[in-house]
């Protein structure tokens, strides 16, 4: 009894918390886009309500542990992977004949459910060559426009990337 | 003479062309999947050059920091969209086009 009163204080807590960090975040956003005019806040504070309300829905628990180390070698990593694909996908489009060989991969991922899945999902579609297509629990499909590119790779190499910055182990036997 | 306006300005002609590209490779790929492949990534470097030659133009740094917060919410959006778009496709059992 005592153990569950302490537990749902402390979640309790941990929620204004919650609350209070993307209440920041989500002014800091605004507050970049809109300047520092003091009327657009009329508009602001019920939009920024709203996004935090939709955010604490779709995503509750915000316990992020983003290593430093990994955020300062993933930016250029991934400014170069995504030029990259730009000049990947121009070379492509304006070639005479069509350079496209698609295809669809499976990739099972190590990385837990949440915000590391959400990111290494998003972050595949912008890497040269591949699109991620569909998500079933931890399976994902990748489309490429490609086969020849060593896509298996590529994918490994960012999901590695991405288990760094989020600070996650891999589980080999789980995982494989 | 090399200013930092001059600069600016050739980021951004260089990053016409992936718009260009993009859309070039929207008309040209043979289905969805790989139209999605042209705009979403042609089209994120393109604004990347954009807002680069744009930050190097501007005059304070608030400006540079608005630029590369709308950069990351358009990042954020076309490769959400870029997925929800091409899962439901696969929804719909719409097969890749093979060579």
């Amino acid at each position: 009894m005592q153990d569950n009163n302490r537990l749902s204080i402390h979640s309790h807590s941990h929620l204004g918390r919650c609350i209070f960090l993307r209440f920041l975040l989500f002014s800091a956003v605004w507050l970049v886009l809109t300047g520092s005019e003091a009327e657009s806040w009329i508009i602001g504070f019920p939009a920024i309500g709203c996004a935090v309300f939709l955010s604490l829905k779709l995503s509750p628990s915000s316990h992020v542990s983003l290593s430093f180390v990994g955020i300062c070698s993933f930016i250029p990593f991934f400014l170069r992977q995504s030029s990259l694909s730009g000049i990947d996908v121009m070379r492509r489009a304006l070639s005479r004949r069509l350079a496209v060989n698609p295809g669809l991969v499976s990739y099972t991922t190590f990385l837990p459910e949440g915000a590391p899945r959400i990111f290494f999902v998003n972050t595949i579609s912008l890497l040269p060559g591949t699109l991620s297509a569909d998500l079933q629990s931890n399976t994902v499909t990748v489309h490429t426009i490609d086969k020849n590119i060593p896509i298996w790779a590529n994918i490994q190499n960012l999901e590695l990337r991405i288990a760094i910055l989020w600070r996650v182990t891999p589980q080999k036997g789980k995982a494989l | 003479m090399i200013t930092l306006d001059n600069l600016g300005i050739l980021c951004i002609v260089m990053g016409l062309p992936f718009f260009l590209t993009g859309t070039v490779g929207l008309l040209r790929f043979p289905d969805i999947y790989t139209r999605l492949h042209a705009l979403t990534k042609a089209d994120n470097v393109g604004l990347g050059l954009i807002i680069l030659g744009l930050s190097l133009q501007a005059d304070n740094l608030f400006t540079v920091a608005k630029l590369i917060l709308i950069w990351i919410l358009v990042l954020i959006a076309s490769s959400a969209s870029c997925h929800l778009v091409a899962r439901s496709a696969m929804q719909k059992n719409i097969h890749p086009w093979v060579k």
